[in-house]
């Protein structure tokens, strides 16, 4: 059976399915994209070949575009702190307690399982200000003003809602990730660190955290990719807007391409997209490494 | 043996696959199904009820079948809408913007000529001739698109709020400024409006420019013979705009409420003035009745010419019939739609584009509306359905920007303006 598994053609038999629909769906799409980035097409007529022109305008013309691109780098960090760290934490706490444990995991993992629409509902009655939402109820209960805040329709306000709509979103997901890490921790190595007078912090510094490193790596590849292509919660909750305030890259590509009828523009903000996703997993691949190495 | 069998097999499957082809035709080679794609989201709304009364009473009538395809979302239809376009594979009905979208159609060949249709049938004539204005192409005078309803739009005002502060109903821009001041004095939220839709802030950008210029200004505007910075009427347009935003006279968060939040709010009980249209009667029946509400025209702009239409009359999205696909079976349709269309507007709670007597049963505000618009001559003009997509993206944005302060008007105007000339190759 092994010396059946090891042979060259079985591997192939098996590899060979994945490869080609990968090649097929990811591969063959980027490229047709890349070549749309070259054309002013409408998605109607026939296109006309535009040379480096949507490139040129994307990087020098279009005021938008450097804002959003700030945006979704913000809209990276606030995710990898609520998803990641939060994840984090939270699987830390929940391997700290015994009482309602089960319980506290469920509801955390509930939003996981809850659609993005119903998701972004929820959120929009939350922060609604006319009438007040129950977010505003419960502050003008402090505060009159308060009673008055924007959130949604804040121009000031509105990456972050989302941001935290999405956070609110996810982190159950990575909750559940590390905390399957951090319970495969050999017990003896906690105990021989409590029997050397370690604290908890210490613990979970110095032993839970270098131990489950790997887990927290792929997370973040994870949350890092998933964020700088993120699309659904901020186009449901904000459309992007006030104006362009919470736009991010996708649905800029999106509504370049759908809305504004602009594919071969549209197609280029996607090649920057891959670029950008690209050059992070790089960068990140080789910090990475280097601690490898460093260790 | 094995090759036998499979050969038998493959027959067998080719001969079936060939009588579902031939049933699928009908036995004399006529139809026996037709196609329709519509912006509408099923049973709920009134385009799907005015058009399925009409395919139903025909598929008694002939035993056609209809194959519907409904798109409730209006950005997502217009992508399907694109998508047939451009791949040549559009339905035997579908509906259809007056505008790029209908150039598009038209010069795939699947667009029929209408007006020719209806004209050889003899219901021309009896058409709102504002409705025929909202869907004549601008290029050849050709009405291509049937109407979906007529559509009347005015401003929703509560009598009760107005009264409590010797309040008339405005008849121009300045005195509804004045009136909105007075109410936001008094704590009370002036105008409601859904400005997370793109629509609904370019209504009030486009009010000004519509009473004084009807459609001159964004015909001019998109051929590059007019612009925002040189036109009076686009300017005070901008500056209404501006206004409304910025000084609180929208409802708190009105960037991030949609229509149907703003109907919600309104009729909810939040607001005094809220622009909305005849699609709203049965929302607002029981105000109406309490003696609540009242409806004023656009108003005009102080110190201009105004055209005497003051109520925005429109068409909803045209439905089209492809001419490609036009035989014998779709014009007998076409008759059938034509005699029974007022009927099934009437029956959906809507106006009909068709000049014929209103039916009892209807709610009170219907009859007490149709005068407004009974002569109408000149219709609405959309914005949104003249500019191209891409100018319309931006204008979104921009007039986002404009209402919440983070743009003046100058900086609006320059953008607007520059935007246009960009994408039209200027």
């Amino acid at each position: 059976m092994t010396r059946t598994l090891n042979k060259p053609s079985v591997i192939m038999m098996f590899i060979l399915p994945a490869f080609i629909t990968f090649t097929l769906i990811v591969i063959v799409s980027i490229i047709w994209v890349f070549c749309v980035s070259f054309l002013n097409w409408n998605g109607m007529t026939d296109g006309s070949f535009a040379g480096l022109e949507n490139y040129r305008q994307l990087f020098f013309e279009d005021s938008n575009y450097w804002e959003i691109v700030g945006n979704t780098f913000l809209y990276t960090v606030y995710e990898l702190i609520w998803q990641v760290l939060g994840g984090l934490l939270v699987a830390i706490f929940l391997t700290r307690i015994r009482r309602g444990r089960a319980i506290l995991q469920t509801l955390y993992y509930i939003p996981v399982v809850i659609s993005t629409v119903a998701i972004c509902q929820i959120f929009t009655k939350f922060f609604s200000v006319t009438p007040p939402g129950m977010i505003n109820s419960l502050l003008g209960l402090i505060n009159e003003d308060w009673y008055y805040l924007e959130w949604l329709s804040n121009p000031n306000m509105s990456l972050e809602v989302a941001a935290f709509a999405e956070g609110y979103k996810y982190f159950g997901l990575y909750m559940v990730i590390f905390y399957a890490a951090l319970i495969s921790i050999p017990q003896e190595l906690e105990e021989a660190a409590r029997i050397d007078g370690a604290s908890v912090l210490t613990q979970i510094l110095r032993i839970k955290l270098p131990y489950i490193k790997p887990v927290i790596i792929s997370n973040l590849i994870i949350v890092l990719n998933g964020s700088m292509r993120s699309f659904d919660v901020s186009y449901l909750l904000t459309k992007g807007g006030p104006a362009n305030t919470s736009q991010l890259l996708t649905p800029y590509m999106y509504k370049q391409a759908f809305n504004s009828l602009r594919y071969g523009y549209g197609s280029a903000v996607a090649i920057t997209i891959v670029i950008l996703c690209v050059l992070l997993g790089v960068v990140l691949q080789k910090i990475v490494i280097r601690d490898d190495k460093e260790d | 043996m094995c090759v036998k069998r499979l050969t038998t097999v493959l027959a067998v499957l080719l001969i079936s696959v060939v009588m579902v082809w031939a049933g699928g035709s009908g036995e004399t080679g006529e139809r026996d199904t037709i196609t329709v794609l519509l912006n509408s989201a099923g049973s709920n709304d009134e385009t799907y009820r005015i058009w399925s009364y009409i395919f139903d009473g025909f598929s008694e009538e002939t035993g056609i079948e209809f194959e519907y395809e409904l798109i409730a979302n209006k950005a997502d239809y217009m992508n399907k809408l694109q998508l047939y376009i451009s791949s040549g594979q559009l339905p035997d009905i579908y509906g259809c913007f007056n505008g790029p979208y209908s150039d598009a159609a038209k010069a795939s060949g699947a667009l029929l000529n209408i007006q020719a249709e209806l004209e050889d049938i003899g219901v021309f004539d009896k058409m709102n001739k504002a409705v025929v204005d909202f869907l004549t192409d601008a290029n050849d005078g050709i009405m291509y698109l049937h109407p979906q309803a007529l559509y009347s739009e005015f401003f929703f005002y509560r009598t009760d709020i107005f009264d409590k502060y010797g309040l008339e109903p405005p008849t121009t821009w300045e005195e509804f400024l004045n009136v909105c001041q007075i109410l936001l004095d008094n704590g009370e939220v002036p105008v409601v409006v859904g400005g997370k839709d793109n629509w609904q802030l370019t209504r009030y950008l486009s009010f000004i420019p519509w009473r004084v210029t009807h459609d001159d200004f964004i015909m001019n505007w998109i051929a590059g013979t007019d612009d925002f910075s040189s036109n009076t009427a686009a300017q005070a347009g901008v500056d209404l705009v501006k206004t409304l935003g910025t000084s609180g006279y929208f409802q708190r968060g009105f960037t991030s409420s949609d229509y149907t939040d703003a109907v919600n709010i309104f009729f909810g009980g939040t607001g005094a003035i809220f622009y909305g249209g005849s699609g709203l009667i049965p929302n607002a029946k029981a105000m109406y009745d309490e003696g609540k509400l009242g409806v004023f025209p656009v108003p005009s702009m102080q110190g201009m010419d105004n055209m005497s239409t003051d109520i925005p009359i429109h068409a909803g999205v045209g439905i089209a019939f492809n001419a490609k696909t036009y035989d014998e079976t779709m014009r007998q349709l076409l008759e059938y739609a034509a005699e029974h269309f007022s009927e099934a507007c009437f029956n959906a709670g809507v106006y009909s584009p068709y000049n014929d007597p209103i039916p009892e049963g209807m709610d009170q505000l219907f009859y007490d509306v149709y005068p407004l618009f009974e002569n109408a001559q000149q219709s609405w003009v959309s914005w949104d359905d003249k500019l191209d997509a891409a100018t319309m993206t931006s204008l979104a944005d921009a007039e986002q920007e404009l209402a919440l302060g983070m743009l003046s008007e100058e900086d609006f105007i320059s953008q607007m303006d520059r935007t246009i000339d960009t994408n039209n190759g200027r």
